[in-house]
């Protein structure tokens, strides 16, 4: 199980056939996201907080055997957001 | 959790360990001092502010030329600051420049072009001169997190500092906890420096992901609000910093991309930047946003960036600078299909924070003395959180100045350390463990989306009195909800107490934004009821420091420094 959250957006994947369950992706996340069994080379990462991924990339790029992948959300990919209502409420 | 209490006594305790963090802990480890490192991530190898690399430096060479010197730079910068600067620590960044730029390449780091073999240095952000080289940095923390290491410091990762020790405005130490084991860790030092960078997460942006911010999400004021809670002064916590980014990612690298000759055009194809400063694209980061703001405000978004004109070998070098600040930039554009080299590419005003409003070495958060001590004796401050900043090379100069300057405190102060107050530790403790039993308890998540609708609606980058006065209503009314503020683990009790620090940072930057009755810098304080820039009467600094019943403010003019505010009596010697 790699997401624990199924009603959150998980935006780490990771390849169960070809993650080596070695911890640096643990090690390496500035958020605090993964979670993984110390000393055990039986169990998977678990991303246990996907909702807050800055989306940096480190894990994947530390992954010795490229089984991450990080992917965004489609709020991302294809914003629709109307920038000038993230730019103040005026009252008189 | 862990009943007893884990006690370290050192001489140093660094809070952060980013550029900052680790340029302060250099020397004192040179010195032959203890130095203790309370880190919220779990390496060194990282900078703190943007997770990965550096592909920028900021630095005087004295190279020769008359623009390549101290004096020079330092000429232009009232002007680059809008005439609110302290002159004296700037002074100081400035002329320790060349000296420390020569220090990070002694530790092995390598500024130089790898195709030509020399620095490629380019002008930008309306610097005078070409104080930027542009290099592959991939590795620059690396080689500061080795040299750490290798002076024996010991690092408490995954460890957030809650509160400061400090007695009779002398600071002594921290209290930390450690978020994956629980443990308590009372930390003695006869100096604390803070490095814990900006303020994150305090506004919307447009993809409305909290943690899809510009800067790291977990940055969030800690310093800030801790060093406030402990007597310090802050200033300048009005500013507030937007920049541009890819429409629905809030990453670094356009700016990169400016400088190597991107340009911005709005939606009727103009490259409006000219309009706005005449230096176009170069213009100053703030001067960038603003323009891009008051476009969109002006019914003319979207706005792109535009790279079509460029020569093949630049997109090249642009291709492989992207991925230096955010490594999964390049995956961002193929992920949405845009190919920048030949199409256009929508940008969005990102989320706010408080940092230095895209001015460099006007800083906004802890005022600091010439050598990066605060108001409290003991305590520093460099980086994102110090009132001069700029960058990476603004917080590793800074750094080790603070640095440097703890080792003079620790050498001009005699005396005991005081006593730890046993009864101090156990009401922290209690406290923050009370919000892992509140089952029906307010979720951080929703405590800290209040803040940030309130700093977007009414404390962003269009400002007045009674939107203002509506904002400090609103984030007291949250302040009082804090007891009830509900952690479903340790984790969540790390974010709750980020989410405290956050809105503490509101809160200055409102109360600091409602004293300064004037506009400066744009849309850094843009005040919608005194639209002019003020001279006469706001050429001064707004000093944020903690009152009876909250922030309140006092006025300095920018003509003395900001220690001239400090009450402490004496710096621990003069530079």
């Amino acid at each position: 199980m790699t997401t624990p959250r199924k009603d959150v957006f998980n935006p780490i994947r990771i390849n169960a056939e070809t993650c080596v369950k070695c911890n640096l992706c643990d090690w390496i996340c500035p958020g605090d996201l993964i979670y993984k069994e110390e000393d055990n080379r039986e169990t998977l990462p678990v991303i246990k907080y996907p909702d807050e991924c800055w989306y940096c990339g480190l894990c994947q790029s530390i992954c010795p055997t490229n089984a991450i992948t990080v992917v965004f959300p489609e709020q991302m990919i294809h914003n629709r957001t109307d920038v000038a209502s993230l730019l103040g409420k005026v009252i008189e | 959790m862990n009943n007893e209490f884990v006690r370290l006594d050192t001489d140093v305790l660094v809070v952060g360990g980013g550029v900052a963090g680790s340029m302060a802990a250099i020397p004192a480890l040179e010195a032959g001092l203890k130095v203790v490192i309370c880190e919220k991530g779990k390496v060194l190898d990282h900078c703190g502010s943007i997770g990965c690399g550096v592909d920028h430096y900021l630095t005087i060479m004295d190279s020769g030329p008359e623009w390549d010197t101290p004096e020079f730079l330092l000429k232009h910068v009232p002007e680059l600051t809008d005439g609110i600067v302290d002159m004296a620590v700037a002074g100081r960044v400035i002329h320790e420049m060349p000296r420390i730029f020569r220090k990070i390449e002694s530790l092995g780091v390598d500024f130089k072009d790898r195709q030509t073999g020399d620095y490629y240095r380019l002008r930008s952000f309306g610097l005078p001169g070409t104080y930027h080289i542009n290099f592959d940095g991939t590795d620059f923390k690396k080689h500061l997190g080795e040299r750490v290491r290798k002076g024996k410091a010991t690092v408490l990762m995954r460890t957030m500092v809650v509160q400061l020790l400090v007695k009779d405005n002398r600071a002594y130490g921290a209290i930390a906890f450690n978020f994956r084991t629980g443990e308590w860790t009372v930390i003695r030092a006869k100096a604390v420096v803070l490095a814990a960078g900006d303020v994150n997460r305090i506004s919307k942006n447009a993809s409305g992901l909290a943690f899809d911010s510009w800067h790291i999400p977990y940055n969030t004021g800690d310093a800030q609000a801790m060093g406030y809670r402990a007597g310090a002064a802050l200033a300048n916590m009005e500013s507030v910093e937007a920049t541009l980014t890819p429409k629905g990612f809030s990453c670094q690298g356009l700016n990169a991309l400016v400088s190597l000759g991107a340009y911005f055009v709005n939606k009727a194809g103009e490259r409006f930047m000219f309009k706005y400063d005449k230096k176009g694209e170069n213009a100053r980061r703030a001067v960038i946003a603003d323009a891009v703001i008051n476009e969109y405000l002006l019914g003319n978004g979207p706005i792109y960036l535009d790279c079509r004109h460029l020569s093949q070998d630049m997109l090249d070098r642009m291709e492989h600078t992207l991925q230096v600040d955010r490594y999964t930039l390049p995956a961002y554009y193929q992920q949405k299909g845009v190919n920048f080299r030949e199409e256009l590419v929508e940008v969005s005003v990102s989320e706010l924070s408080i940092r230095r409003s895209g001015v460099y070495f006007r800083g906004s958060g802890l005022a600091v003395d010439t050598n990066g001590e605060t108001a409290v004796e003991g305590l520093f401050a460099a980086g994102d959180c110090a009132t001069v900043s700029g960058g990476i090379s603004g917080a590793a100069v800074l750094g080790h100045i603070a640095g440097e300057g703890v080792v003079q405190r620790i050498r001009a102060t005699t005396g005991a350390l005081p006593e730890i107050d046993r009864r101090e530790l156990e009401a922290v403790r209690a406290q923050s463990g009370a919000h892992l039993r509140q089952p029906a308890g307010l979720p951080w998540q929703q405590f800290e989306d209040a803040t940030r609708q309130t700093v977007s609606d009414y404390v962003g980058v269009r400002r007045n009195e009674r939107g203002l006065k509506l904002a400090l209503e609103t984030l007291c009314a949250l302040a009082q909800r804090e007891p009830t503020l509900k952690a479903d683990d340790l984790h969540g009790l790390m974010r709750v107490h980020e989410a405290k620090n956050i809105r503490m940072n509101a809160e200055m930057m409102a109360t600091a934004s409602l004293a300064r009755q004037e506009t400066r810098t744009g849309s850094a304080h843009w005040r919608l009821d005194f639209p002019k820039t003020d001279d006469v009467n706001w050429r001064k600094f707004v000093i944020v420091e903690r009152g009876k019943n909250g922030p309140v403010t006092r006025t300095l003019p920018t003509d003395q420094p900001l220690s001239a505010a400090f009450s402490r009596c004496h710096a621990a010697a003069t530079v």
